[in-house]
Order: C-alpha cells, then sequence, then structure tokens
C-alpha cells in the first residue's frame, strides 16, 4: 500500500471517528460542565469539569431504585435465557418424532417481530396479573430463538465420543448438559448472558406498556419521564443519561469480543 | 429387552419435551397466541371490559379510506426504510477502510461500532441535544462552516425532522453493519484477488466483479435486520420527536402505541399492527429471494 494512500485512508478513518464520537463527547461534557447550555458559541473544549449535575441528578431521581428495578429484570432474563435456551439447545441435537415441526414453529416464531404483537400480549399480561411486575417485564423476552440456536449449533460440535464416555460411566442426560455440554461452550454461554443482557438493559416499548407506578420503572422508563418534567436545558439530565449509557458501554467493553463473534457468529452461522 | 428399550425411549423422549417446553411456551404465549390474537382483534370490535363482537373489514376499510393519518404514516415508515440502504452503504465503504493492513484498525472499529450497544432511549436524548436551535452542536458547526446563517430547530421542523432522525438512526446501527460485513470480507478466499491482480484488473474491477458479488450475503443480511430494527424504531422517534411536528415523524408503530395505549382503541390499532406485520413480512421475503434464500435465516433483533 502507497504512502498516500495509508495518509488518506487515517485521515477518513479520523474524520469518521470524530464524527461517531462527538455526540458522546458532547453529552458528557455538557454533564460535567453545562457551559454549553446557556452560552453561544458553545466552546469545544471542557473548562473546569465539576460533578455538580450528577450529585443533582442522584437527588433528582432515584437512580438506585431504576437501577436496581433494571438489575433485577435483566437478572431474570439473563438466568432464564442460559437455562431455558441451553435446555431447549440440547433438546434440539437429539432425534424426536417432532422434531421438524418444532424447529419450524421456532424459525416461524423468529419471524414474529415482538412488536408486532404488543397489544394481545399487554392483554394476555393483564390477564394473568403480572402488570406492573418485574417478572411481567421480563416475561417476553426469557428465551430468544436466536441464543437457542448458538447453543445448539455449539452443543453439535462437541465429539459425541466424549459424549457417549459419559453415557458409559452412568451420567445422566442432565448431568450430560449441565457438566459436559455447558462446560464446552464457555463462549456460547457468555454470548447469551451479553446479549440478553443488553437486549434487557436497553428494552424500553413493552416496560412502557407494563409499568403503571413509578415504583416498577427501570431505567430507561426513568430517563423519559425525567425527559418529560424537565426541560432540554437540564444538566442533570446529561449526567443521567450518561449514567445511563455507562453500565451497557463497560459491559461492552469488557466483553467487547464475545460480543461482536456472538453478534456476527449468531447472525451468519444459525 | 424391548420393553426396557421402550421405556428407555420414552424416558428420553420426556426428557426431551421436559427440556424443549419451558421455551416453546415462552413463544407460544408471547409471540404466536398474540399474533393470532391480533388478526381476530383486528376484525372485532372490541374495547376493554366489552364482549367481542364481529365487525368484518369494517377497521381495514377505515383505515384505507377514511383515515388519513394512516397514509401519512405509512408514506414516513417507507421514507424511515430509507436508512437502512444509506447505512448498508456506508458501512460497506467503512468496512472496506478498516479491512486494510493499517495501525489501529481495531481501535477504529471499536469506534464505530460504539454507538450500538448504547440504549436507544439516551442516544435520542443525546441527539435531541445536538439537533438544539440555540446551543446544539449540529447548528453550530453548520453556521461555523457557513452553511445555514440562521439556526434551524430541525426536530420542530417538517422538512428535516425525518431526516434528523435518520441520521441518528444510521449513526447507531452503522457499526453494526460494518462487522457483519468485515466478516463477509473476511470470508473471501484471497487467491481469488491475487489471480485477479495477475490477470490484470484493476481495483475497481477486483470490487465489482469479486468483493461485491460475494458480499451478497452479508450485505442482504443487513438489509433484513435493518428494516427489522426500523420497523420496530419505536424509542428513538418516542425520544426524539414523539412523531411530531403534526404527524411529520410519526410510523406505523408510534401509531399503534398511541391508538392503543393513549387512545385505548385497541382493535383499530390491531388492524394497523396486521398491515405492519404483512408490510414486514413482504420486504424479508423479497430480501430472501434477493439474497438466494439463505440470508436473514436468522435474525437477531428478535
Amino acid at each position: 500500500m502507497s504512502l498516500y494512500h495509508r495518509i488518506t485512508s487515517h485521515v477518513l478513518l479520523i474524520l469518521i471517528s470524530i464524527v461517531m464520537l462527538a455526540p458522546i463527547y458532547w453529552v458528557v461534557k455538557t454533564s460535567l460542565t453545562g457551559d454549553n447550555i446557556f452560552t453561544y458559541p458553545p466552546s469545544l473544549l471542557t473548562n473546569k469539569p465539576h460533578l455538580f449535575f450528577y450529585v443533582e441528578a442522584w437527588y433528582m431521581v432515584d437512580f438506585v431504585r431504576l437501577f436496581f428495578n433494571s438489575v433485577v429484570v435483566a437478572t431474570i432474563v439473563v438466568v432464564a435465557n442460559v437455562f431455558l435456551n441451553a435446555m431447549a439447545g440440547y433438546a434440539l441435537t437429539k432425534q424426536f418424532p417432532a422434531k421438524k415441526i418444532v424447529m419450524s414453529f421456532l424459525l416461524m416464531s423468529m419471524m414474529i417481530p415482538f412488536h408486532a404483537t404488543i397489544i394481545p400480549a399487554y392483554l394476555l399480561t393483564a390477564e394473568i396479573g403480572l402488570m406492573n411486575t418485574k417478572l411481567g417485564i421480563a416475561l417476553p423476552s426469557l428465551s430468544h430463538i436466536v441464543c437457542i440456536l448458538l447453543f445448539k449449533s455449539n452443543f453439535e460440535a462437541v465429539p459425541s465420543s466424549l459424549v457417549q464416555a459419559a453415557r458409559i460411566d452412568g451420567l445422566s442426560e442432565w448431568q450430560i448438559l449441565t457438566r459436559i455440554m455447558m462446560p464446552l461452550s464457555k463462549p456460547a454461554v457468555a454470548t447469551n448472558i451479553i446479549l440478553s443482557f443488553i437486549w434487557s438493559w436497553n428494552e424500553f416499548l413493552w416496560p412502557l406498556i407494563v409499568v403503571r407506578s413509578p415504583d416498577q420503572q427501570t431505567l430507561p422508563l426513568g430517563l423519559v419521564s425525567f425527559l418529560g418534567s424537565f426541560a432540554d436545558t437540564t444538566g442533570a439530565l446529561y449526567a443521567f443519561c450518561v449514567l445511563v449509557i455507562l453500565p451497557g458501554m463497560l459491559v461492552f467493553l469488557l466483553a467487547q469480543r464475545d460480543f461482536i463473534r456472538g453478534l456476527t457468529s449468531g447472525a451468519t452461522k444459525g | 429387552m424391548t420393553v426396557l428399550f421402550k421405556t428407555r425411549r420414552n424416558r428420553e423422549l420426556a426428557l426431551v419435551w421436559f427440556l424443549l417446553i419451558p421455551a416453546l411456551a415462552v413463544f407460544l404465549f408471547y409471540r404466536v397466541i398474540p399474533l393470532l390474537w391480533n388478526v381476530v382483534l383486528s376484525f372485532s370490535f372490541w374495547a376493554p371490559g366489552k364482549p367481542l363482537e364481529f365487525a368484518g373489514l369494517y377497521h381495514y376499510e377505515e383505515m384505507f379510506v377514511y383515515d388519513d393519518a394512516f397514509w401519512v404514516v405509512l408514506k414516513n415508515t417507507a421514507v424511515f426504510l430509507l436508512a437502512t440502504p444509506a447505512a448498508i452503504v456506508i458501512a460497506l465503504g467503512l468496512a472496506l477502510l478498516v479491512d486494510q493492513r493499517i495501525r489501529g484498525r481495531s481501535v477504529y472499529r471499536m469506534i464505530i461500532f460504539l454507538p450500538y450497544p448504547m440504549m436507544v432511549v439516551a442516544v435520542g436524548i443525546v441527539w435531541r441535544w445536538l439537533y438544539n436551535d440555540s446551543v446544539g452542536l449540529v447548528n453550530y458547526a453548520l453556521r461555523a462552516i457557513g452553511i445555514i446563517d440562521q439556526p434551524i430547530a430541525f426536530l420542530e421542523s417538517y422538512d428535516f425532522a425525518m431526516l434528523a432522525i435518520i441520521i441518528a438512526a444510521v449513526w447507531q446501527i452503522v457499526g453494526f453493519f460494518m462487522i457483519i460485513i468485515l466478516t463477509g470480507l473476511q470470508n473471501i478466499p484471497p487467491h481469488l484477488y491475487e489471480a485477479a491482480v495477475i490477470d490484470g484488473a484493476r481495483a475497481h474491477h477486483r470490487f465489482w466483479r469479486i468483493t461485491l458479488p460475494l458480499l451478497r450475503p452479508s450485505l442482504f443480511l443487513c438489509f433484513v435486520l435493518g428494516i427489522i430494527a426500523s420497523f420496530l424504531s419505536f424509542d428513538l422517534i418516542f425520544t426524539m420527536t414523539d412523531g411530531g411536528p403534526g404527524l411529520a415523524t410519526e410510523v406505523l408503530i408510534t401509531h399503534i402505541y398511541k391508538l392503543s395505549f393513549e387512545l385505548s382503541r385497541f382493535d383499530y390499532a390491531a388492524a394497523v399492527t396486521v398491515v405492519m406485520f404483512l408490510l414486514f413480512i413482504l420486504l424479508t421475503v423479497i430480501a430472501n429471494l434477493l439474497a438466494g434464500g439463505d440470508a436473514g435465516k436468522v435474525d437477531i433483533a428478535d
């Protein structure tokens, strides 16, 4: 590659990086200084950062409760996903009479976006009395088909000699799943955890429908009701925003490799 | 012996179903039954606390003939769908850039991907702030370079609100598309390029004749995922404009939400949902056919 070519690539990529990072930088800067809320032209650099807006946000919203609710919902979703998806994935590695029907049922359900079912889902949840509960928020996302298929393909890659040896040693099917299959499919488990966590953490429309009282609100709901009750120029709003974005970002940065691999392998392999 | 075999076989069958049923129940109760229920609802008169009455095509007639808002919303949805091809073209360029052997490419990749896992509600608020007419960065930047001389309230403008939202949506999803295309690029065997170079093919020939055709599955996967994402982009529109000004940024999903949960017109909203679902299926099937029937088999937006 020529020097000229290399330099143009870098210049382009640096410009693109600036565009991608500018929104994030801008909101972090606003939350730390507030000096571009009331002054024009806004200064591009941060001067005298302070945590005032963070403290303010902390007192204006019950951040701990919102955070706790989000964590509880995400925990239910993640635990259920790991168990239900691994179980279903393992069952699908076996031969049984109705397997074809089950597979087409799953592929068909995958074509139904949850958003196309919100009205009956709401009526159903109301019918079983789970409105305004954390379980009600978690219920529709207790299992994701992509992750079932991910487990299935991972389990199928486990050498059958291992499984047979375990069977001869007298392990039950359940033990084979928990002691052989799961430990050998750590990447799939990690992907499952990360994906279901991020999906649950960011979920907004369904909690908006299910939650009726402030004490059950999750973080996105808290953020939107904050937006509804204060003006755009409240510095605390942006501090709150940053606090909400941080956990998701952290999970992503910590598990970056698994995350991207999980997304792409889940998306391309199936 | 045969009896024993039979019971063992039965026991294994029982185990299979025991393992399958919890997951299947989730999809049965939160995908399949609601979808069917929704169809029934769309052909009925119903309100909470009232008995279900058969309505025939009443709601569909109202929607297609009398409800002007529906056509506006449908048009807006179609416009919003254009975000997907735009994002794919940009993502293709980005993927080609970061696929080169240059220093720091993994850092560039990470930066471009960074917005994707962000909470959409927060993204909406961030972009509202960027588009702010008095102190927003976008107005400031455009005025500084001299493209505009008066600040524009982008999100309150009939001309710009939709474009403004599309830009925010593209900003968030482009890194995800880039990663998918990048995987596709890395699956292209390098000897094809080597052979092409020996045959004297120029760079743009190699792109049009080798790269692009072999990327087809990845591109169509992006297309399908993008369609799903833009159909369901409730969060972004709700936080940025809530469909406004007027109906300028109202799309099907926000319209459905308002009809059902603000106006309690569940039966009519169900009919609109059926239209949204059919459109979604239609676009997915078309994309699948174009991709040779394999792309988008697994959707991760779920």
